[in-house]
């Protein structure tokens, strides 16, 4: 009987407090996505136009990537702790639970980047290898794409992230033939290309990250849990 | 110390702490050891726990105000010494073991211990600063102002129609009734499911929709509290869950103070959660109370740790 009279009134939702309580954390996870990406851009900038200050700007702005974090996942716990959340729900909280957590480390090698560029704008000027601006932009795409899969539950769009990480990779095997080949010939410059091989070398983590917010997808949209980047 | 500070004290010590019961009537006193009380509840651990604190009230208007408050059915004391504040247009869940006098305790807001035989307080409860248990306060407005959900709904065998018109009648109302029932039925989220039957009994509703009524008809004399003793208790999950959400509704305009042993059901519903335990006399006391995410997920007291992980009680 009761359940009848719930299917009658569509304007009296069951669990409003909990949807919107799940939904403003979505958006907050979105939010910090959005702040990750910018700080990367900003990060891959400072790099090519030896941008002191930009890089300083990034290294400054990751206090507000760390807080927004902090208060995604202390909000999920009281969820959690609260509402007994279940199934789906619980899956859904668990997900963005850890996207959070993996995107504040995103941020970190954002600013891991932003210090390298510091460090090379004090030493003297050696092109930068094309591939580090390559991974940087495919970073973000990928980090665009994660989210937007994680907004859809989408386990084919987080199926189509994981598998775009090869390109990163590929480009970051690349990048260390370079940096080896150019500490070889020119021994004076090996500062400068072990930092360009840390640079990229933060670009993959961050792409393998990018990896674990399309596995939390895929198991949010499926229950499973899988290693789609081997 | 310079003199003036000692008698600065002094006299600050005899109109805060009069021994006399005499001065509970006179009003600008009464204010004074207000005050006071206030500032001592921030730290005034009640009961006999050394960690139980009171909630301090940020903001916002103090609804309830408890003062030490002692319960007793006879020589039998239920409730101990109990100060806490309830916040105005929030829900305050009351959680604990079976027996330790919440539902003692939430009967002593509106004044319903009045009808049981041998039933008597000690300390204060001052309703928006007014002692509830003053001479010349009168329980019917109490009542009033102060209403109750109980845990069986308990529909007058009358239509539905008259369960929420009663009361407004017998407090004299002179208004458009038809009005008054629809509206009070559009706030307990029930109008929708009855508005072509109000004239059939109330008792042939679900259990969950007779409770609903019930809050209907509580909400018709336009009270200020709806106390609420174990509402959802004869009711299936999704009931409870409406019951919860109009509750969300409700506060925009009342304040709620509900009595559960559903953990879950204070945790999801209420902005803050005071925990009752008893002790070794069986007389509950506050062990803590606080703003329900904190209490759930960070307890202060190990005695409300163990009870809402369920290693207690």
């Amino acid at each position: 009987m009761e359940s009848a009279t719930h299917a009658e009134g569509p304007q009296y939702s069951v669990r409003r407090t909990f949807e919107e309580a799940l939904d403003a954390t979505k958006d907050d996870v979105l939010r910090l996505g959005a702040m990750v990406e910018h700080a990367l851009e900003r990060a891959g900038r400072a790099l090519v136009d030896r941008d002191v200050e930009l890089a300083d700007q990034v290294r400054w702005d990751d206090a507000q990537v760390n807080e927004l974090q902090r208060s995604i996942n202390t909000g999920i716990t009281a969820l959690i702790a609260t509402q007994g959340p279940v199934a789906r729900d619980v899956r859904e909280l668990l997900a963005l639970y850890h996207a959070a957590t993996e995107l504040e480390r995103m941020g970190d090698y954002a600013v891991n980047i932003a210090k390298l560029a510091q460090q090379l704008a004090a030493e003297p000027e050696i092109p930068i290898l094309r591939q580090i601006p390559q991974m940087e932009q495919l970073c973000r795409e990928q980090l665009r794409a994660a989210m937007r899969a994680l907004v859809d539950v989408s386990e084919e769009e987080a199926r189509a992230v994981c598998a775009r990480d090869d390109e990163i990779d590929h480009l970051y095997n690349s990048v260390y033939e370079d940096t080896m080949s150019l500490m070889s010939v020119a021994p004076d410059k090996v500062r400068q290309a072990t930092h360009l091989l840390f640079a990229a070398h933060h670009l993959e983590r961050l792409g393998d990250r990018v990896t674990n917010i399309g596995e939390d997808v895929v198991y949010l949209a499926t229950g499973r849990i899988e290693d789609l980047n081997p | 110390m310079p003199e003036s500070g000692e008698d600065v004290s002094v006299r600050t010590k005899e109109e805060i702490a009069p021994s006399g019961e005499t001065l509970v009537h006179e009003a600008p006193r009464i204010r004074l050891m207000t005050d006071q009380a206030v500032d001592e509840a921030e730290q005034f651990a009640p009961g006999a726990s050394e960690q139980s604190v009171a909630m301090p009230i940020e903001d916002g208007k103090v609804v309830f105000e408890l003062q030490s408050l002692s319960c007793y059915y006879g020589s039998f004391r239920a409730v101990k010494e109990i100060s806490l504040r309830v916040p105005h247009n929030q829900i305050t869940a009351v959680i604990g073991p079976s027996g330790c006098g919440k539902s003692t305790l939430l009967r002593s807001f509106n004044r319903m211990n009045d009808l049981i035989d041998g039933a008597r307080i000690t300390g204060q409860i001052l309703y928006h600063g007014v002692d509830l248990y003053a001479d010349g306060v009168d329980p019917v407005e109490v009542r009033r102002r102060i209403g109750m959900v109980f845990q069986k709904p308990n529909p007058f065998p009358k239509s539905i129609y008259d369960n929420v018109a009663f009361g407004p009648r017998v407090a004299g109302f002179r208004g458009r009734m038809g009005e008054l029932v629809e509206e009070s039925l559009r706030r307990a989220a029930l109008w929708d499911e009855v508005k072509d039957k109000l004239k059939s009994p109330g008792t042939e509703l679900s259990g969950g929709q007779q409770q609903r009524l019930c809050i209907a008809r509580a909400i018709a004399v336009e009270p200020d509290v709806i106390l609420m003793d174990e509402p959802c208790s004869s009711l299936d999950p999704i009931a409870t869950l409406k019951i919860e959400e109009l509750m969300h509704e409700l506060k925009q305009n009342y304040t709620i103070v509900i009595v559960t042993h559903n953990m879950q059901q204070a945790a999801r519903a209420s902005d803050l959660t005071a925990f009752l335990t008893m002790g070794p006399d069986r007389a509950g006391y506050l062990v803590e109370m606080a703003p329900t995410q904190k209490l759930f997920t960070s307890p202060d007291n190990r005695l409300t740790e163990d009870y809402i992980t369920g290693r207690f009680g």
